[in-house]
């Protein structure tokens, strides 16, 4: 068994955990490793190969894998250890990582802060309760993406997609650029749940028909996807009798969201944020945990990579911070908002810094301030909408302005 | 997959049509004898009919106490233990909780009791108090319970794969992909079975084949009896909620709701609390779709046992269940001369096997089958050693020995590439195959993850493309093309 002391382990080698990991180098932690559970390091993005990264943080637009190049190359040059192929296990109380790989076994690697960048993981059609058969040829569409982009396979040739978000858009314009007939996006909401430059690019462009407020009610087929029924929904999303449509294909597709991978920490019991389903941290992004840092898709769920890399950079000065001076818990604020914000982060707030606060609404609306109480600040927006996260940037010098220990955020229709 | 075709020379004692768990028990018990045996399975793995699709308890018992499914549910029952030990099958008694949630119920409760005692069947009596203390999340309108400790859970797939495993270790033989379409009839004696790809001489046929048998039977010329497929829908909940509760646990209905009938919320083996099943007569032995309105039923069913238990659904699946219209098992010598039914086993039949396939041996002396025990037979079975059973220090010798154990192919189940290997050296040709052995794809990602990992070591060990690997056989292949594939003709 190997066991080895380091100042800093990453989990996941995505945007999140390469981004973390050369900062906190260039911040002098350079005694640390970075595990991947893949063959290659990158995340998710090795298999994103369409464009649309990188707008914000490069200034230029990217593919997936052109964006993550430039940092894998950046951890090569420097010569961080890196360690794919390889699984981290458990992660204890006092900050003990196991991990396993073919080569080397079992290794102990004892640390004095642990960043978890450990993605995503895609909600399937039971997280959705779409019941009827169980035949192949259902899929979710991180997973097709990897089988057409990584893998070179096709899973039919006629699809239908649960769900539009943005994967599941760039998989509806994948399969049809690979000759699949992308038979409709089934969405049961009024509006689409990823990124309007994705229904523009990714449908419209391809005449793929979405059907808005529309909800998928049963897969049917023996051994094979047959074909799949669907009913329009009223605003409250109860199905409307004589509607009930089928779909003949031989492929679904699920498209409804991800959910922040953090079964490595379930033991340890940090506290975690039922709204976001990742762990409550402050502005360091620093979990209840204080050797425990989290970052990108498994704190929350962005819908941009350029907020991945920015809060994981974010999270490396946290770990630099706590392992250098040390970081006084008492001080942090707690954040609270309004029924009509689905959550924010961070959770708590230090007052040491200024602050990026990342919100998502629970549904569209339009003409609205978003304010805190505790504060004279607020923001008017025209729109604003659940699929596009809101980032709000505030100065340490107007977050000490904040007498108690509350900041509250409220969304409030402008009178 | 290559098609053979059995030569004219096949020949065996005994043929087993079937195999699910009945016939699986059937095969490990005539193994430790000196007898040929064949099971015959038309799906492409064991355990694909109503035993893959059952929600894996042992009952404590079962009604009425003299009908012969009453009978065998007791004696396998008792069985359990030692098999499991055997095959080193995890089994859990974790015990039958049978709860009143009114006075109505109560009384009943009271008379169960004194049937029970009387019957000599294990069974405590649980006040409001007691009952809290071991079930705190229960319903607070829980009055009571009665307590069965003998009652338990299994994995009815892990215990149907030992089983087979360790039958053909001491010699069984077995045909996948083969279908009896005959059993070859003449004078009133079994002289064999015709099947999809050859006949098979032989002088005795047991008829396990389940939801089939009616159908098989027929073909001798005896069907007296006609099975009335029933379908269960169960629900199965995230791992995470396992410390819910912890014992197998129902409501006392004094009129038991024909559609939820023998439903109970349980824990799995491996931990995944479970509800259901209901019960559904849907007139076809092959549906095993899951409604929404089964989803409801079942959900309204048990929240009244748990009112505030997290809905966190991870999968939802359905088994037939193959009654004979009477009701009871159908285990039987016929006119046919070797020839020997074992049909109408619905529930309890997983709780019955072991005793099942005693009762079947016997029958089978009985019709003039010569049975002498084998000394060789080793009635030993290790399960798939798992990496993460084991503390870090094995894992090291584990990963040193074998450098499968040192990649994780599922991360919801942390299955290792290993383990999977091993699964496929143990039989698995199928993604289910793989799934089911190793649980490989039955968490809460489903298979987002794994699949393409799975699909590369299945085609590496079976030497198949990746394209020809199905999720269950037949035409349930999981990828149709290379990518460009569509484009030639376009
Ligand atoms: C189809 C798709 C299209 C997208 N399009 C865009 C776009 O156009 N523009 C844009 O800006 N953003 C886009 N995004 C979003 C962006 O890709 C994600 O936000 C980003 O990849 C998240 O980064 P991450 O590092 O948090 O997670 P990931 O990239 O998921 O990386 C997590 C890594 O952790 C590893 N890991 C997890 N657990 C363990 C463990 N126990 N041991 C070892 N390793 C582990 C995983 O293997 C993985 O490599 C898209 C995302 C998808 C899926
Ligand atoms: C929803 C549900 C829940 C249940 N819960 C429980 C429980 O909790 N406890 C309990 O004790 N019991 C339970 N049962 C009952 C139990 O599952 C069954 O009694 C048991 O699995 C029957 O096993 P079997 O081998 O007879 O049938 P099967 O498993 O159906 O096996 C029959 C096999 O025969 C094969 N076959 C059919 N025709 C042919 C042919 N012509 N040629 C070759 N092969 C053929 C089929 O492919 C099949 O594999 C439940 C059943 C259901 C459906």
């Amino acid at each position: 068994m190997i066991e080895r002391k380091v100042d800093l382990v990453v989990i996941g080698s995505g945007p999140a955990g390469l981004a973390a990991s050369i900062k906190a180098y260039k911040l002098g932690l350079t005694n640390q490793v970075v595990i991947e559970r893949e063959k290659y390091l990158g995340g998710v993005l090795p298999q994103c190969i369409h464009p649309g990264f990188g707008l914000k943080y490069f200034k230029e637009e990217l593919t997936g894998p052109e964006f993550i190049q430039r940092f894998i190359d950046k951890v090569e040059e420097i010569g961080i250890g890196t360690f794919t192929d390889t699984t981290a296990l458990k992660i204890s109380r006092k900050g003990e990582v196991i991990a396993v790989n073919k080569k080397l076994g079992v290794m102990k690697i004892k640390s004095k802060a642990v960043i978890l960048a450990t993605g995503a993981r895609e909600k399937t059609r039971w997280d959705v309760k779409i019941p009827g058969d169980r035949p192949a040829g259902v899929f979710t569409a991180g997973l097709v993406q990897k089988l057409i982009n990584i893998e070179g396979y096709l899973p039919g040739k006629e699809a239908v997609i649960i769900g539009s978000g943005d994967v599941g858009l760039i998989m509806a314009r994948r399969l049809t650029l690979e000759g699949v007939k992308v038979k409709g996006v089934i969405e049961i909401m009024p509006y689409p749940g990823g990124l309007q430059r994705n229904i523009v690019q990714c449908l419209q462009d391809f005449n793929i028909p979405l059907y808005l407020s529309h909800a998928a009610t049963e897969i049917r087929g023996r051994e094979r996807v047959e074909r799949i029924k669907i009913v329009k929904v009223d605003e409250n999303l109860n199905p409307l009798k004589g509607t009930e449509k089928e779909i003949k294909c031989d492929t679904v597709i699920f498209s409804v969201g991800l959910v922040p991978e953090n079964e490595l920490v379930s033991e340890i019991g940090i506290e975690m944020d039922s709204n976001t389903l990742g762990p409550v941290v402050n502005d360091y992004f620093q979990t209840t945990a204080p050797f425990l840092f989290s970052c990108g898709n498994s704190l929350v769920i962005f819908d941009l990579v350029d907020y991945v890399v920015e809060n994981a950079e974010t999270a490396a000065e946290g770990v630099n911070f706590y392992l250098k001076k040390g970081m006084k818990k008492a001080e942090e604020r707690k954040v609270s908002f309004n029924k009509k914000i689905k959550f924010v982060v961070p959770q708590r707030v230090t007052c040491l810094k200024d602050v990026s606060f990342y919100l998502r609404v629970k549904k569209p609306e339009e003409k609205v301030f978003l304010s805190i109480k505790e504060i004279n600040w607020r923001k008017y927006f025209q729109k604003i909408k659940p699929n596009e996260m809101v980032k709000v940037n505030l100065k340490r010098e107007e977050l000490l302005k904040i007498k108690g220990e509350k900041i509250t955020f409220k969304l409030v229709r402008k009178s | 997959m290559s098609k053979f075709f059995l030569k004219p020379s096949l020949k065996t004692d005994v043929v087993i049509v079937g195999g699910g768990v009945v016939g699986c028990s059937i095969a490990r018990e005539l193994s430790k004898y000196k007898v040929d045996v064949v099971v015959v399975e038309k799906e492409v793995d064991f355990c694909q009919g109503a035993s893959k699709g059952c929600s894996g308890i042992i009952h404590p018992f079962v009604t009425p106490f003299n009908s012969l499914k009453g009978k065998l549910c007791v004696e396998g029952n008792k069985l359990m233990d030692k098999l499991t030990e055997e095959l080193d099958v995890p089994f859990n008694r974790c015990g039958l909780l049978f709860v009143s949630l009114n006075r109505k119920e109560t009384f009943f409760l009271f008379l169960v009791y004194l049937v029970m005692k009387w019957r000599g069947i294990q069974v405590k009596f649980l006040n409001k108090r007691e009952l809290r203390k071991v079930e705190p999340n229960l319903t607070n309108k829980a009055k009571c319970a009665l307590l069965f400790p003998s009652g338990g859970v299994i994995s009815p797939y892990e215990l149907t794969f030992a089983l087979i495993e360790n039958a053909q270790k001491n010699g069984v033989k077995t045909l996948l992909g083969t279908k009896v379409e005959e059993v070859l009839v003449e004078n009133g004696e079994v002289k064999g079975v015709k099947t999809n790809k050859g006949v098979i001489e032989t002088s005795y046929v047991v008829n396990a084949a389940g939801l089939y048998s009616d159908e098989v039977a027929e073909t001798a010329g005896v069907r007296n009896f006609k099975i009335v497929p029933r379908k269960g829908c169960m629900i199965v909940f995230d791992k995470k909620l396992r410390g819910y509760y912890r014992h197998y646990v129902a409501e006392a209905k004094i009129k038991q709701d024909p559609r939820t009938k023998g439903g109970g919320a349980l824990l799995t083996v491996e931990g995944n609390p479970l509800w259901g099943p209901n019960l559904k007569e849907t007139g076809s032995k092959e549906d095993t779709s899951v409604s929404r309105k089964d989803i409801e039923e079942i959900i309204n069913t048990y929240n009244v046992l748990f009112p505030d238990f997290p809905l966190k659904i991870i999968t939802c699946f359905a088994g037939v269940r193959a009654a004979s219209e009477k009701g009871d098992f159908v285990i039987e010598r016929t006119k046919v001369k070797g020839f020997i039914n074992v049909a109408g086993i619905q529930s309890p039949g997983l709780t019955a096997a072991p005793a099942i396939a005693k009762m079947v041996t016997e029958l089978l002396r009985k019709e003039g089958l010569k049975l002498e025990r084998k000394g060789s037979f080793n009635p030993y079975r290790k399960r798939i050693n798992k990496l993460t059973d084991y503390p870090p220090e094995e894992q090291d010798k584990m990963i040193k020995e074998n450098p499968g154990y040192g990649r994780i192919i599922c991360r919801c189940e942390q299955v290792t590439e290993a383990e999977v290997v091993e699964a496929i050296k143990r039989g698995a040709k199928t993604l289910d195959g793989v799934k089911f052995r190793t649980r490989a794809g039955m968490g809460r990602c489903q298979g987002s993850f794994c699949t393409p990992k799975i699909l590369e070591i299945l085609s590496r060990e079976l030497k198949i493309p990746v394209k020809k690997i199905t999720k269950k056989g037949g035409k349930s292949l999981i990828l149709l093309y290379k990518i460009k594939e569509l484009l030639k003709g376009a």
